[in-house]
């Protein structure tokens, strides 16, 4: 963690230097220090984003530092480019606009700041999205499909003057898009929020988006919502109640979080504790684990708790659905107690809702209530015998 | 005896000239196509003039351009590779993936996507492509290993497909492993596409595959003995140990390029040579290896074009359209020559 933490402050050290002679005259013009050139006001605050940070300089400036190493200078609308910003650092002028969103938890930042108007392309299609803004404006034609991240319409994308490709990290799989983007002359920029460790440090990234979009304050906002539900959570004692957050896929394996993932954060804020300990590499970068059934059944068996993955294998109806993807299942403590719960396909699309989403987990865990079948982001499956009172 | 000659004459002359033509009309279309319209005039002003609107100049010379040129050029290159396979094994269905050359490019790329990513967030797209040429060669380096024990062509064709499970083995186990971005990205790599190629892509599948190609124009005397068989070829002074390793070699070179750039692309290289040498009723090299390239460059435009307009901003495969559209072709002419 303290290596961590010395790279970026090394990273940003060494980041800003070039930027201190590169854009000097256009400090000069700005007033400000003329033997360093730029002249640092600040920094964003951060609570648990890892991933990026933000320094904020005299005149407006702000550079945006992301830990694939990129960098991003915000000019003001009223400010002018500096001439010689350093090679390695991406001028985007505000206002932004005719961003082509690919990263899919991104949309619900922008939804929530009420910015779904700099976005014009849209790498996801209208049907795929659950967010019903997004949804909205893409059958409304405000916002036009513009192709899947690693296929995308070039030339779709140039005729509509895109200002930023803002890509998820599946780029990284195919980074012959990125080089393209860059060769035509579209900024790119890789929303690394899927690499935070903690699941209010996704939510975090909202604050970059508020800087792009000039809603700084509304961002900061949203945020601090959110983040008080971790705090009030933060008071109450840990129960011991396991939980096992897991799909089926359609070869048969189970395949869960790894563990210390921002999901298995999630269970762990709510009060609840992983079933698995130590799963999966650390050092990794992927964030699920394919587990053989046997294995799976050996340690998940005992967990009081089921939440099933609905995001790739679809949500379930019913527990005997679940049981259907592999009769192990129905031995399983949470089966025969009717602990099962299912996510609803949303969940993942819902970035600004993290808060709200740990003390639904934490209701989970806590709330005797039978009657308990809703919540915001999962639902109850009626048991076999149809004990529950499900709704769906 | 004259007449015949003439007629075979007429008939490449025919083949030429029609391929050139529909080579030219795809050209022209590909230039024109795409989701923006850019109209016939500015077309003309930007490659000629190099004025007018930079979207649209950028649009040409940086989108539609190079991945057109990269299809003429590895079209063409497919259809070579298939035409020296097929000569090779004597065998019609011989195709350049039969030695186990995308099942090896898929490996590697596997090897990269799901342990390189899985450790640093990211990686270049000359690794990727690397990656997928050495898997190529690496398959064909255990044929040519193979092949200098196994006399058989046939047992070779069958080496080739072993190799080919191996890899495929190999690939499902680091699959076992992969999370789902990686499954996902492999499956799209392995369905391949021209999408985003760039003039330094083109530089760099231009340098491999012409030298490549021309070589193999060179090479269509020992070719053509070789096809009259193998004592015939012996008798003719061609040393039959290094032809067979450098048909191997060349084919393998060619195929490596096309999967490494644009993923494995299936079906032109057993279509295309096929259909020319059903045109040109004959398969001697120095006539049916310019003429295939030429076929094959026509082919990949022609399905590149389909692939990338039709179902727009959506992107079909390159082989989806190949296969749909050229299987249908090649039966026909199979039923028809067997009609006749």
């Amino acid at each position: 963690m303290i290596k961590k933490r010395c790279i970026s402050i090394a990273m940003v050290i060494m980041m800003t230097l070039p930027l201190f002679s590169g854009c000097s005259r256009s400090m000069e013009e700005n007033g400000k220090n003329p033997e360093n050139g730029w002249q640092q006001e600040g920094s964003m605050e951060l609570k648990y984003a890892e991933n990026f940070n933000v320094d904020y300089y005299k005149g407006g400036y702000s550079l945006i530092s992301i830990s694939d190493g990129s960098r991003y200078l915000i000019v003001p609308e009223d400010q002018d480019i500096p001439t010689n910003p350093g090679e390695d650092i991406t001028i985007l002028k505000q206002p932004i606009s005719n961003i082509y969103l690919v990263a899919t938890s991104a949309m619900c930042l922008f939804d929530a700041l009420n910015s779904l108007d700099s976005i014009s392309l849209s790498g996801t299609k209208a049907k795929d999205w659950y967010i019903e803004n997004a949804r909205a404006a893409m059958e409304a034609g405000d916002i036009t499909y513009a192709g899947k991240y690693n296929i995308p319409d070039y030339e779709l994308i140039m005729s509509s003057n895109c200002g930023l490709a803002i890509e998820s990290t599946m780029i990284n799989h195919t980074p012959e898009v990125k080089e393209k983007l860059k060769e035509l002359g579209i900024p790119v920029l890789t929303d690394q929020s899927s690499y935070e460790s903690h699941p209010l440090g996704r939510t975090e990234w909202i604050k970059l988006y508020g800087l792009l979009t000039g809603k700084e304050s509304e961002a900061k906002q949203l945020f601090d919502e959110q983040a008080e539900y971790i705090d009030k959570l933060a008071d109450q004692e840990k129960t011991d109640k396991t939980v096992a957050f897991f799909y089926i896929s359609s070869s048969g394996n189970a395949i869960a979080r790894k563990s210390g993932d921002y999901v298995t954060r999630m269970i762990e804020l709510a009060g609840g504790n992983y079933i698995f300990d130590h799963l999966g590499n650390p050092e990794s970068a992927t964030s699920t684990v394919t587990l053989e059934m046997e294995e799976f059944y050996a340690t998940a068996k005992d967990a009081d708790f089921i939440i099933y993955n609905s995001t790739i294998d679809g949500e379930l109806s019913s527990v005997e659905e679940l049981i259907g993807k592999n009769s192990l299942l129905k031995d399983f403590k949470a089966v025969k107690n009717n602990n099962v719960w299912c996510t609803s396909k949303n969940m993942f699309q819902e970035t600004t809702q993290f808060g709200l989403m740990i003390s639904d987990i934490h209701r989970v865990l806590t709330d005797d209530d039978k009657d308990l079948t809703e919540l915001n982001f999962m639902y109850k499956l009626p048991a076999a015998d149809g004990e529950s009172n499900g709704k769906r | 005896m004259e007449k015949g000659k003439g007629t075979r004459y007429i008939r490449y002359i025919t083949t030429l000239i029609v391929l050139i033509i529909l080579f030219v009309v795809l050209i022209l279309l590909n230039i024109k196509s795409g989701s923006v319209n850019v109209s016939i005039k500015d077309i003309i002003n930007i490659l000629f003039h190099g004025s007018v609107n930079e979207t649209n100049y950028n649009i040409i010379w940086k989108v539609r351009l190079p991945r057109m040129t990269a299809s003429i050029i590895l079209g063409g290159a497919l259809a070579l590779s298939g035409f020296l396979l097929q000569t090779f094994f004597n065998n019609p269905i011989a195709g350049p993936y039969v030695l186990g050359i995308s099942s090896g490019s898929k490996m590697m790329v596997a090897i990269v996507m799901i342990t390189v990513l899985s450790r640093y967030h990211s990686v270049s797209s000359a690794v990727l492509i690397a990656a997928a040429f050495a898997g190529a060669m690496l398959s064909m380096g255990f044929v040519l290993i193979i092949s200098r024990r196994v006399q058989s062509v046939s047992m070779l064709i069958v080496c080739g497909v072993m190799i080919g499970y191996i890899c495929s083995a190999v690939t499902d186990i680091m699959i076992t492993f992969a999370d789902d971005a990686n499954i996902v990205n492999l499956h799209n790599w392995s369905l391949g596409s021209f999408s985003g190629t760039s003039w330094k892509d083109v530089g760099v599948m231009a340098s491999v595959v012409l030298p490549t190609s021309l070589i193999v124009f060179l090479m269509s005397k020992p070719i053509g003995a070789y096809q009259l068989g193998e004592s015939y070829a012996k008798n003719m002074g061609v040393n039959i140990k290094l032809f067979r390793i450098m048909l191997v070699l060349l084919s393998s070179f060619l195929c490596a390029c096309v999967t490494a750039f644009a993923g494995p692309i299936s079906f032109v290289g057993i279509a295309v040579p096929h259909l020319v040498k059903s045109f040109l009723k004959t398969s001697k090299p120095l006539i049916v290896t310019p003429i295939c390239f030429l076929g094959g460059s026509v082919f990949c435009l022609g399905c590149d074009l389909i692939a990338r307009t039709l179902f727009a901003p959506v992107e079909l495969s390159v082989s989806t359209v190949s296969s749909i559209f050229g299987v249908p072709i090649v039966i026909y002419i199979m039923l028809k020559k067997r009609v006749q």
